[in-house]
């Protein structure tokens, strides 16, 4: 096992990642921008290293100042958390080159994984189903024509370069292919520089629903479950829960979705935490999407319902040891919900809110998990992002969570800066929501606070 | 206040035995090994880039935009079409005219390390099409110092061009006169500068690139003769050392005395050219300044 290991992160993560090595008996070194002297990670790690200026640009992405935080405390292990440089593959190999463990996957599954096109066409090679489609970048008008009748309409057009959402256009059909896809073109070319556009079939409505896999240097790999995230506004998770309510998720299509995702982490010769992000129909047609390769932001929930604490897992893993839990050791029990609670203003179209937390109360109890950074009289920076902490509620059922939800949401206090609580709470009281029954595109059709907006 | 807020936390947990903090922080578990040739530190702005970064950007400083050195070879590489190099007098090495103590052995030595014979590369190539007389300097003979084989060379591929009415172009890097030959590399001065002299009298076009670092006898000659002057950013040109020059004036220099960009400000330099640009720019001049085939051809 490591002896110390430097976390190069900062906020809630770095944190739980210095409460895991706490138990494990790990010595952690914080590391720490100018902006963040009294952050949380800073205060309570047995060593903390500067490394430099506020923007992100100059501290928590300056691979060299981190790479020499580690020489100077003789860290053997490096944690990325998740952001900044958890899936960067130069990174990676500059640990690797010079003797440091990176707390993930090898640098060239990283780098495989980071490429969209490249780990489609692994997947598909593999048998895992993808989202059919143009084989790479398509200009043929003709070809386009015949490509979209075969997918059949609705299709997407989208920029190979593009992300965000942008460069994305739904042709619904034939007559519309030609001036969408120029369109199409265009916005890519003035957006990422890069004409450059793929057609997919437009899968209606889907959802979010992604598989946590962990996977050790010996080639075992094992499902933990999956977590729907489908409550997004504009491609950010807004809450997250596990199991899925979606009246299609059984034990038998849990089961297909946790073997493909083995055979996905398989094929790329994938080390570590790992989760693969699928898109689902309402018939429950799923269809791989990307795998992030590192720990992610709702991985609590996935803890609630199994049992297994991940992050403990991923030092473990990555200290050599072999997978101590089998697949059929896997058992989900109850059902966990968590809330992202921000410092922002949901009625200013969610504008960060930074500034000092003037009053704080965190709410607690059975079954109720609070993962922050922030005290009373912390200032949050608008350098980073503006997330106070996560809520988790955990119950034997769906019900019990979403109570335990509704209170712990409501004895929730934060004065100094605006949040997004009373949204959190208006979201889970909404009838569709309770129903279990929302797709990715709920939070963008529907206005959660039309109420409290008429009112003003 | 809030910097003792946590304080303890680790007091608490550490209990009884107080972790001493100096032993702890001292106690390295491990080595942390940084290879060799993983970081390029740059000379000028001192900041460190990953090596393979470095190399990918040309060999660019990203935070400055210093040019760093190339070897000939791997000038010729992003310059020329490729394969069109022909090299003239592949095998011309250098006597030890004045009896320089230990000379043959450290031209030997490094005969060895770089594959160079001596410090220029001379010969044809052609530039998007266009035939050329070309020149490189390699500062990692020597310090690419002139001595009679760099003269002899560079004066040689001049009287080529000339001859065969060609344009020149010379990528320069010189630490200046080679010392090791004494008076002998100084006359190369005048025999480099004569044959570019002819060669403008032809009517040609010569065109230097100088690049870092130019300097001394290369400078005070056929470097500062061309017709068109280019440097690459940031790159140092000068004659005497900085040290040297204000010892003797007993005054301080500007902090950017003897850059490209301050060689350019005071006339020395036509222009200065991005690395990524150079073979575009190149070519360019070569097509405005292209002689009509009707005129040479029929005379």
């Amino acid at each position: 096992m490591f002896k110390k290991v430097l976390i190069a992160n900062r906020g809630e993560i770095a944190v739980r990642i210095i409460r895991a090595c706490r138990e494990l008996g790990i010595h952690t070194v914080a590391v720490y921008s100018t902006a963040d002297k009294n952050a949380l990670h800073a205060q309570i790690a047995d060593e903390a290293v500067c490394i430099g200026p506020a923007p992100s640009k100059d501290s928590y992405l300056n691979m060299r100042a981190i790479i020499s935080a580690c020489e100077i405390t003789g860290a053997d292990a490096i944690h990325p958390g998740f952001g900044f440089l958890s899936e960067n593959p130069s990174f990676a190999r500059m640990c690797e080159k010079c003797g440091i463990t990176f707390i993930g996957p090898r640098a060239q599954s990283i780098e495989m994984l980071g490429d969209k096109a490249q780990a489609k066409e692994t997947m598909k090679e593999a048998g895992v189903p993808v989202i059919m489609g143009s084989d790479g970048a398509i200009s043929n008008i003709h070809a386009a024509h015949t490509l979209a009748n075969d997918l059949g309409y609705p299709v997407l057009v989208k920029a190979s370069a593009g992300g965000g959402g942008r460069g994305i256009r739904i042709v619904k059909s034939d007559d519309e292919l030609e001036a969408q896809m120029t369109a199409a073109k265009q916005e890519a070319l003035a957006c990422f520089g890069n004409d450059e556009v793929y057609i997919e079939k437009f899968i209606e409505n889907p959802k979010h629903i992604e598989i946590q896999i962990l996977a050790d240097n010996y080639g075992d790999v094992i499902y933990l479950g999956e977590r729907d995230c489908s409550m997004q506004r504009r491609n950010q998770k807004v809450l997250e829960e596990a199991p899925s309510p979606a009246p299609f998720m059984t034990e038998e299509l849990r089961e297909r979705m946790g073997k493909a995702a083995c055979t996905a982490a398989k094929v790329c010769g994938y080390r570590n935490a790992g989760t693969i992000e699928f898109l689902v129909d309402k018939n429950g047609n799923f269809y791989f999407m990307e795998m992030n390769t590192r720990i992610q932001v709702e991985h609590p929930i996935t803890e609630a319902v199994t049992g297994i604490d991940l992050v403990k897992q991923q030092l473990l893993i990555a200290a050599g040891e072999r997978l101590s839990i089998k697949q059929e050791d896997v058992k989900l029990t109850g059902h966990a919900i968590e809330c992202r609670i921000n410092a922002e203003n949901p009625l200013l179209d969610f504008r960060p809110s930074p500034g000092k937390i003037k009053s704080l109360f965190i709410p607690g109890g059975f079954g109720i998990r609070v993962d922050t950074a922030v005290y009373q009289g912390y200032e949050i920076s608008p350098y980073y992002d503006s997330m106070i902490g996560k809520l988790i509620t955990y119950g034997r059922t769906r019900e019990e969570a979403i109570a335990k939800m509704t209170w712990a949401l409501s004895e929730f206090i934060v004065e100094g800066v605006s949040t997004n609580v009373d949204f959190q709470l208006k979201l889970i009281r909404r009838p569709e929501f309770l129903a279990g029954d929302y797709d990715n595109g709920f939070l963008n059709r529907t206005d959660i606070l039309e109420d409290e907006r008429s009112k003003n | 206040m809030l910097e003792d807020l946590f304080s303890v936390v680790k007091e608490r947990f550490n209990g009884e035995k107080p972790l001493d903090e100096k032993t702890e922080k001292t106690e390295k578990t491990k080595k942390t090994d940084i290879p060799k040739g993983l970081l390029f530190k740059c000379p000028r702005c001192r900041n460190v880039t990953f090596e393979e970064d470095f190399q990918k950007n040309g060999k660019v400083c990203p935070h400055c935009n210093y040019h760093s050195r190339l070897t000939a070879r791997e000038r010729l590489d992003i310059t020329v079409d490729k394969g069109s190099f022909e090299e003239f007098d592949k095998d011309m090495i250098s006597k030890n005219p004045i009896d320089f103590p230990g000379y043959e052995e450290k031209q030997q030595a490094l005969r060895e390390k770089t594959g160079l014979k001596d410090a220029v590369l001379t010969g044809t190539a052609l530039i998007r099409g266009e035939k050329i007389v070309i020149i490189v300097m390699d500062s990692n003979f020597m310090m690419a110092s002139m001595g009679s084989v760099v003269g002899e060379k560079i004066t040689r591929a001049i009287e080529y061009a000339t001859a065969n009415r060609l344009p020149v172009i010379a990528f320069t890097a010189s630490g200046g006169a080679r010392m090791q030959e004494g008076i002998v590399s100084l006359m190369q001065m005048a025999k480099t500068s004569g044959a570019v002299a002819r060669h403008n009298e032809a009517g040609l076009l010569y065109i230097a690139v100088m690049t870092d670092p130019t300097t001394g006898g290369v400078t005070a000659s056929f470097a500062s003769l061309g017709d068109i002057i280019i440097a690459e950013p940031k790159v140092l040109i000068g004659f005497a050392g900085r040290r040297v020059i204000e010892g003797t004036i007993r005054q301080k220099l500007p902090d950017d005395f003897q850059s490209a960009e301050f060689m350019l400000e005071n006339g020395f330099v036509d222009m200065i050219v991005e690395r990524k640009k150079m073979r575009r720019v190149i070519a360019h001049l070569l097509k405005l300044h292209k002689q009509p085939e009707e005129v040479t051809g029929n005379e």
